[in-house]
């Protein structure tokens, strides 16, 4: 067995084996790259491997001759699938000398049930011959994921683009180069900075930036990369700072660090992040007038005013504290920890992105506006698959990437939002 | 002015407007209580004189780290070992080890220490420590050395005669009354994270009443259900938590059939039983009838085998044996499900003509046992229950479906094992708990749970 220098190496059991990784990048050390620019509108899944597989048993089993084929569905699988499987398979009993005919005229009835375990989809085929040969044959393929986007209505909508996913946990994603879309990129995980480039119509692997020392993380770690335009990037930990050099081949420096993390592009408001936790302390750097604190929070998003700006803070307390410079007014409103401030060309130009309170398998993110100190929501929420576990904005203002972790893929799913005017 | 036009969802901001905290990002702090009626003696992992059971693998995980870990997919996950490997033919592993990870003593976890608990844990391999790796080395392929090294029963623990085993795990002892109580306190510097809450105090050996009673108090904040009670707690308003079937419920014989008269005879009872009416009148809907061993959600192939009551059949079956002998049927006798579960299988088995007389007569060549899933992995599930059945371990290739559907079919053909079905693990929870994504397999992660802030 080879293993790529500097990859953990995993065991080649079945249950790694089936991993759409292995099917993405054979021999890479990557356990999943899969950029998705188009429209997630589904993948069309081939289906022609497992059928074969599955008629050259059912074949081996009952030879040539008249047999009835039940398929039915036990599986997640969605209809256009299970009629598309059922459609292929018999085509393929066809081509091996099985000729379907109703029951009575079947030398054999084969049942063919479209399952599924943890790991895979498994298709099972009982096979009944005579009064009692009874067999069962059955093929596993592993499961195809697939992604969704949702249209969003009036009056303003908030458009998310896939950006990046993998298996290991993402704590940011940061565009370097952007052509028509994304063309340069680094995605920071808990262990590693990873620079892709998009050549040839895929993402190639650029390079790996190990982040050392890395000390025993929190729980519900987080991190934030920086674009800046003196060197590549940032890269924030808890306890942690990293900086890229300029060109490449890139190298990052890190070195343990309580230094403030930015809160927001475009502004120079900072705040100490605390380095065993998930959440900044609340000490402001310079800080918004004359406030240097605040109470501790998650996340921060700026409210620009003609001649102020008033700041939003999703406090670890459950409420949401809004320093203008002079006071610090709480609120409870329906929101979760993570929001962000984007500038836009709809609306009053500025909105609040927010998740919605409460824990449940899913989550979503809205965008708000201010008239006054209280929010008025302005799009329809967005919809993750799974809890959102960062929210930050991009080095422009205008966007800012959600990562939200899928529980039924285990997957990590990076996504870029950015307001768009309603029709 | 733009907003004017949608009055809708200016409404609903006022809907959403109802108090509730920012709480989707965890909090940290607080002491969680827990209930369960397990009441362990001792807290050693691999202390096989601790009956097995789905609760005592989740107290075990909060103290004691294993090499690898399963997650939600069933997929292997570094844990103690970063990486690992075999070598052609499986019958040697090495498992690189993570570096600067500590015992909840301070001393660091070697390869020595893992080795001789891995040891401990497995009498039958040849454990090996390196410089920072160690070797599994087994007498014949193992395929399965990753996904056994998963079991909480192989959690590293520091032994020594004194005092109770020491883990590396996300929490540390810092209480145990044997079968009383059991109290933790995360580990600041938990290579994984520290945990949320800040300690944890488990009431041990709590029946399920009692239990039911400190969550009504506000003294428990997890307390456990007997699945056919689910139903009940969930209509009451409590918030249920159900897991994947992770028990399989099953009539297993001591001994193989002697003749062919008696292979038919337990046809005929496997026949005869009523699963579905059992299911929908004393499990109240919550469990599975199952005519396989590993549920459908491990296996994908379960509804191969037949769980339908067939009395036709069985009657046919039993005219063509002249005397069928009185079978004792024993089961746990502290396990009321379990009794009326044998008197009604008793009923099923009389309209058949067998006679069962249910008991708890311990030595009985049929019992009614209660067999706790033991891995998400199928190769080693089959090859716990085989044990539980006293028949010997099936041997798997690369643990293809096919292969694994095979093992199950020779088990079931020995007529050894009747299964009867697949019961989940349940669960309440009090408001406060947040975070308590049991996975299918009802493993807790206590460490990921966190307290829902009490603030106004």
């Amino acid at each position: 067995m080879t293993s790529i220098p500097g990859c953990p190496v995993y065991n080649s059991l079945v249950l790694e084996m089936s991993t759409l990784s292995s099917r993405l990048l054979p021999g890479s050390c990557l356990l999943l790259l899969l950029f998705l620019l188009l429209p997630a509108t589904g993948f069309a899944a081939d289906w022609t491997t497992p059928e074969q597989e599955l008629a050259r048993r059912i074949a081996a089993v009952t030879g040539p001759g008249a047999v009835a084929v039940d398929v039915m569905n036990r599986s997640s699988l969605g209809k256009k699938d299970v009629d598309e499987i059922g459609g292929g398979l018999r085509s393929r009993l066809e081509t091996l000398g099985l000729r379907s005919v109703k029951p009575e005229q079947a030398a054999a009835a084969i049942k063919v049930t479209l399952s599924e375990n943890l790991e895979s989809y498994l298709w099972v085929a009982e096979i009944q011959q005579g009064a009692g040969e009874f067999s069962v044959v059955m093929v596993s393929t592993p499961r195809v994921e697939n992604g969704t986007l949702v249209g969003e209505p009036a009056p303003l909508v908030i458009r998310k683009v896939p950006l990046w996913e993998q298996p290991q946990r993402i704590l940011d994603v940061a565009v370097l180069e952007e052509a028509s879309g994304p063309s340069h990129i680094a995605v920071l995980d808990p262990d590693k900075v990873l620079v892709y480039r998009f050549v040839e119509g895929r993402w190639q692997p650029e390079q790996a930036l190990a982040i050392s020392p890395a000390p025993p993380w929190p729980r519900d770690l987080r991190g934030r990369l920086v674009s800046r335009p003196d060197h590549l990037f940032d890269a924030y930990l808890p306890g942690v700072f990293c900086q890229s050099s300029s060109r490449a081949p890139l190298s990052l420096a890190c070195h343990a660090s309580d230094d403030p993390w930015p809160l927001a592009s475009g502004s120079t408001l900072s705040s100490f992040f605390a380095p065993t936790r998930n959440f900044f302390t609340g000490v402001l750097a310079p800080g918004i007038g004359k406030q240097k604190s605040v109470a501790k929070f998650y996340s921060a998003a700026a409210v620009p005013r003609p001649s102020y700006t008033f700041w939003l803070f999703a406090g670890v307390d459950g409420q949401v504290h809004l320093l203008d410079g002079i006071t610090d007014q709480t609120a409870r409103w329906s929101w979760g920890s993570d929001i962000v401030g984007l500038k836009s060309a709809c609306g009053s130009g500025w909105q609040v992105l927010a998740t919605p309170a409460g824990n449940g398998s899913g989550d979503s993110i809205r965008a708000y506006e201010f008239p006054d100190r209280d929010p008025v929501p302005v799009s329809q929420p967005v919809e993750f698959a799974g809890g959102v576990t960062a929210l930050w904005s991009e080095a422009q203002g205008t966007s800012a990437v959600v990562v939200s972790h899928n529980p039924v893929t285990g997957i990590y799913e990076a996504f870029r939002l950015s307001i768009a005017c309603g029709q | 002015m733009r907003l004017s036009g949608f009055p809708l969802l200016v409404a609903s901001s006022l809907v959403l407007a109802v108090a509730a905290g920012a709480d989707t990002r965890p909090a940290y702090g607080g002491t969680l209580h827990v209930s369960v009626g397990i009441a362990p003696r001792s807290l050693d992992p691999a202390d096989t004189s601790e009956p097995d059971s789905i609760g005592r693998r989740n107290l075990m995980q909060l103290m004691f780290d294993t090499l690898l870990t399963v997650n939600s997919q069933g997929r292997l996950q570094p844990a103690l070992a970063t990486a690992w490997q075999a070598e052609p033919g499986n019958q040697r592993w090495h498992f690189s080890l993570r570096n600067h990870v500590h015992f909840h003593d301070g001393s660091l976890l070697t390869p020595e220490a893992v080795a001789a608990s891995l040891r401990t844990a497995n009498p039958g391999w040849k454990v090996l420590a390196a410089a920072d790796s160690v070797v599994v080395e087994c007498d014949a392929p193992a395929p399965d050395v990753a996904a056994q090294l998963a079991r909480t029963r192989n959690g590293i623990a520091k032994r020594s005669t004194a005092r109770n085993p020491i883990g590396s795990g996300p929490f540390y002892i810092t209480d145990f009354q044997a079968g009383k109580k059991l109290a933790l306190a995360a580990l600041e510097n938990y290579w994984g994270g520290r945990a949320y809450v800040d300690a944890i105090e488990i009431e041990l050996g709590r029946n399920g009443r009692d239990q039911l009673i400190a969550l009504d108090l506000g003294k428990a904040d997890i307390a456990e259900v007997p699945p056919e009670q689910a139903q009940r707690a969930a209509g009451e308003g409590r918030r249920l938590v159900t897991s994947a079937p992770v028990e399989l419920m099953a009539l297993v014989f001591a001994h193989d059939p002697q003749s062919q008269d008696e292979s038919k005879l337990r046809q005929v009872l496997a026949l005869s039983i009523d699963r579905a009416s059992i299911e929908n009148v004393v499990l109240e809907g919550e469990g599975e009838p199952s005519g396989a061993i590993l549920p459908n959600w491990v296996s994908g192939y379960a509804f191969v085998f037949p769980e339908e009551q067939n009395l036709l059949r069985a009657r046919q079956l039993r005219s063509e044996v002249r005397q069928a002998p009185a079978w004792d049927l024993a089961y746990d006798g502290s396990d009321s499900l379990a009794r009326v579960i044998a008197e009604r299988i008793a009923l099923n088995a009389r309209d058949a003509g067998i006679l069962l007389q249910p008991g708890v007569a311990p030595g009985a060549a049929l019992r009614l046992l209660r067999i706790p899933l033991a891995s998400v992995d199928p190769r080693i599930a089959l090859a716990s229950v085989a044990g539980f059945a006293g028949l010997p371990a099936p041997r798997f290739g690369v643990g293809s479906g096919d292969e694994i559907y095979q093992a199950e079919n020779a088990m079931l053909e020995t007529h050894r094992v009747i299964p009867l079905f697949q019961l989940p693990a349940c669960y309440v929870l009090s408001p406060s708990v947040q975070g308590a994504s049991q996975g299918r397999a009802a493993d807790w992660h206590l460490e990921d749970v966190w307290l829902k802030s009490k603030l106004p």
